[in-house]
């Protein structure tokens, strides 16, 4: 286990290299630069982008700019970002717990209500209950995270006013209590979007795991012992179905990273997504780079820790 | 867009009436905007948002006044300088700075930080947008420790214009930093200035508070605070307006307005504005650009498909009332315009014949050629910019009926801009946010470079005549005789055409009803936000929240 554990690792660190390196490449390919913007005032003089371009080594072949990357990413300075007027160190260190926040909320409402759900479904086959919680599942699945996020900003925020319609935190928040209150009310809304559609993913899933084993041999057996029903579930054969669900999380984790790109900046949250989407925009090079870093070590961090979860769940694989 | 016709009667009626603000002291602003700032120290600022902050945390020398005349400086109101003296010669002015104005930190404002000021945006390692605006500046030095000399290269009838560009810095607490690490340092992010309001947090990306000075030489603003609250999505920061959430957008989007002019807790009403769009020909060859532009080299060409152009059907279909068609590379605002220029009429029998007499016949498919060329061409626009965008495909329709075959480009902004500084382009649909002064003239239209840099005539219109037009306007000291040059100037752009002036945008702004309003700068309504108030009665539960330690 260790070794396939290391190996994992071997492989992330690669995965992530090769991620970082097409990302610095891709997006100094990309026509403009971070001083573009300044064009836009006919009063500042062209001749400042320049200037600054080359204050910043942005005039550099493309090999030597990469070169000067490395040499700083092993100081531990991932640069500065123009965008924001930080450290790009800093501005991942702002955004990084609230995308955290978020999508931890998102994974776990929707991983535990997907479960749920797709197990009761299994167990219960073929009823008009679980045929209509088939049909919404599919109709979660094929609505775009956007289209979702305003329906929810129209909906429950604007129109009945019980969510706050963006943001984390009030303006005015306050302290403690107060805030913490504050803040899982902001919370509701964009980790709801998430988790229905991670929870839609899921649930799918797990029905067809359930349906797998609600007839096999060991599930039989422990209901010949006597064994109660809810216990047959729980204990025997959700416990079983549990190892497809595990793998698909691997699979999820990229898409909502991409996801919450889109859910963020519906719901002015100030996370990482929406540092990544403002950061392209204004080719903020330094931050796109950081950004990408850190997310594919999220992905990356996030695929390993399913393929523990398959490990735990089928002893099997630990094995292997 | 037809049901904005009522809606704009109570718009132009709010725009052109400006209430008497109210005395009562306290509540709160919450400023909604898509962006945060990009820096609070105005010598590095680039951005609108950035502008807005630092304007509001440092105050200049002087103020331009409301006619936001630029020339001389009998306009101008003293912030920090409480006088001005000229020299002789008018190469030098002495400013006399107010004895009782402060840091927010207490301490008081000094000549050695109007002189931090000059050196900071002089100092090329700080990369400071301002530096062309304060090129006529020679140098400033302090006479003692309440006055300062500004030297000027030579005379120029907006060298006080350049003077307020310096902006006085707190010289105990950046005067250390070394150069070029002013961008980077602490100071930059949490800075202490001299204007009414002082920072209180900047949660990058989320908000960023502003609290008032009680204490100020100008007097304590009557607003406890303002807060900027950033939403980068643009129908998410409509909802939050329409919730009660923020208290202050501008510029609304146009297809929002119908809408909001119905919330009851919302005044919606419009101002003018300082940005026009044009559809500018490139006149040299985008491949080669030594060489001139096979088609829009020929100022003929150029007159012809201006000619087709029905702008003020374009400006109606796109904007209904709020946008005007621009009069050339100007804004009505400016005290330099002039309405009565002769433009070029919609005329599109004229157009066609006058590209028919420039051997332009049309082919089988409709399309023009001479000489075996089609008169065809591309035209970039940005996708950020669905006004530009339509303009486009209108102006393509248009084109199309006198035998002219325009494709469109639809371009991300960064992609658009960067297209646009390398001149590769045959045409773009541009815009230009311009300023109450018209020296801008001559950094986005002429072909000389503009002082302290280059030119960003991308566009390669070249006219000796309108050059040495704008050099006269630019600097005659007599405000008739500017005047005079400048409608030369903008008279000879119009007639060459190297550009088809679309429309000059009104600004349309929402504001909550409880807040009462002062006059309303066009080119900078934040000025005013010392005087905004809100009425005890009228006060919501946030207006009493105490201010964020």
């Amino acid at each position: 286990m260790r070794r396939v554990l290391l190996a994992r690792l071997g492989q992330g660190a690669i995965v992530i290299a090769l991620v970082v390196t097409i990302g610095f490449v891709l997006i100094r390919l990309m026509p403009g630069d971070p001083f573009v913007a300044a064009l836009d005032n006919e009063g500042v003089a062209p001749q400042l982008r320049d200037q600054l371009r080359a204050q910043y080594g942005f005039d550099r072949p493309l090999p030597e700019q990469f070169l000067r990357f490395i040499g700083q990413l092993l100081r531990g300075d991932l640069g500065w970002s123009f965008s924001r007027s930080q450290r790009v160190a800093a501005v991942l260190g702002d955004v990084l717990p609230a995308t955290a926040l978020l999508m931890g909320t998102a994974l776990l409402l929707g991983g535990i209500g997907g479960v749920l759900v797709g197990a009761w479904q299994g167990w219960r086959g073929d009823t008009s209950g679980t045929r209509w919680v088939s049909r919404a599942s599919l109709l979660l699945l094929s609505v775009p995270e956007f289209v979702l996020a305003l329906l929810f900003v129209l909906g429950p925020a604007l129109l009945l006013g019980w969510f706050p319609v963006a943001g984390m935190q009030s303006d005015f928040a306050g302290s403690g209590l107060a805030a913490l209150r504050d803040l899982l009310h902001h919370l509701v809304l964009p980790a709801g979007t998430l988790a229905l559609l991670i929870g839609a993913v899921v649930a799918r899933h797990q029905r067809r795991a359930v349906l797998g084993v609600a007839d096999a041999e060991f599930v039989r057996a422990a209901r010949a012992k006597g064994v109660p029903e809810s216990r047959v579930l729980f204990r025997h054969a959700l416990r079983n179905a549990l190892v497809p669900v595990f793998t698909l999380a691997g699979v999820v984790f990229p898409a909502l990273v991409s996801g919450a790109v889109l859910v963020e900046r519906v719901f002015a949250w100030p996370g990482m997504g929406r540092a990544i989407v403002e950061a392209v925009l204004r080719r903020d090079y330094p931050l796109v780079v950081g950004a990408v870093m850190v997310s594919s070590l999220f992905v990356v961090l996030g695929t390993m820790l399913a393929d523990l979860a398959v490990a735990w769940a089928d002893p099997r694989q630990r094995r292997a | 867009m037809r049901r904005l016709f009522p809606l704009l009667a109570l718009v132009a009626v709010l725009a052109c009436g400006s209430e008497s603000a109210g005395g009562a002291r306290g509540g709160t602003v919450i400023i909604g905007t898509p962006a945060d700032a990009d820096a609070l120290l105005m010598p590095l600022v680039d951005g609108v948002q950035g502008r807005i902050v630092s304007e509001l945390l440092f105050d200049r020398l002087a103020d331009i006044g409301p006619s936001l005349n630029t020339v001389g400086d009998v306009d101008y109101q003293p912030r920090l300088a409480q006088r001005w003296t000229w020299s002789g010669d008018s190469l030098a002015i002495v400013f006399a700075l107010h004895p009782e104005a402060r840091w927010h930190d207490g301490r008081p404002v000094r000549a050695a930080d109007v002189v931090l000021g000059f050196t900071v945006i002089r100092d090329s390692a700080n990369g400071s947008p301002l530096n062309a605006a304060t090129a006529l500046i020679a140098d400033v030095t302090a006479i003692d420790s309440l006055a300062v000399e500004m030297r000027f290269t030579r005379r120029a009838p907006e060298q006080f214009h350049a003077a307020t560009q310096v902006v006085p810095l707190p010289a105990h607490l950046l005067g250390a930093i070394p150069s070029g690490g002013l961008r980077t340092s602490e100071a930059a992010s949490a800075p202490v200035g001299s204007g009414r309001f002082k920072l209180v947090r900047w949660e990058r990306g989320a908000r960023l508070e502003l609290a008032a000075v009680p204490d100020h030489y100008r007097g304590r603003p009557k607003l406890d605070r303002v807060l900027f609250s950033i939403t980068p999505e643009i129908a998410t920061g409509m909802a939050r307006l329409k919730a009660g959430e923020i208290d202050v957008w501008d510029p609304l989007p146009p297809a929002e307005i119908a809408d909001l002019v119905q919330q009851p807790t919302l005044r919606v009403f419009s101002s003018p504005s300082f940005d026009y769009s044009f559809l500018a020909f490139n006149a040299r060859d985008p491949k080669v650009p030594t060489r001139p532009h096979p088609l829009f080299a020929d100022r003929t060409l150029r007159r012809a498909l201006t000619l087709a152009v029905d702008r003020g059907t374009l400006v109606k279909a796109i904007f209904d009332t709020l946008a005007l068609p621009a009069l050339g590379p100007m804004v009505r605002s400016q005290a330099t315009a002039d309405t009565t220029l002769r433009q070029i009429p919609f005329d599109r029998a004229a157009a066609a014949a006058l590209l028919d007499s420039a051997g332009w016949v049309r082919g089988a498919d409709g399309v023009r050629r001479k000489g075996g060329r089609r008169l065809a061409f591309t035209v970039n626009v940005p996708s950020t910019s669905r006004s530009r965008e339509r303009a486009a495909v209108l102006i393509q329709e248009q084109l199309r009926e006198v035998g002219v075959a325009m494709e469109i480009e639809r371009m991300d902004f960064a992609v658009f801009l960067a297209a646009q500084t390398s001149s590769r382009f045959d045409a773009i649909v541009g815009g230009t946010r311009t300023t109450p002064s018209p020296g801008g003239l001559r950094g986005s239209w002429a072909s000389a470079a503009i002082p302290g840099g280059g030119t960003q005539n991308a566009w390669h219109y070249e006219s000796a005549a309108f050059d040495s037009a704008v050099a006269a306007g630019l600097g005659a000291m007599d405000p008739v005789e500017s005047k005079a040059h400048l409608r030369r100037a903008y008279q000879t752009i119009i007639d060459d055409a190297p550009a088809i002036w679309l429309f000059e945008l009104k600004n349309v702004s929402a504001v909550h009803a409880r807040i009462v309003l002062p006059p309303w700068r066009p080119d900078a309504w934040w000025s005013t936000l010392g005087d905004w108030s809100i009425e005890p009665s009228k006060r919501l539960p946030r207006d009493a929240t105490p201010a964020t330690p």
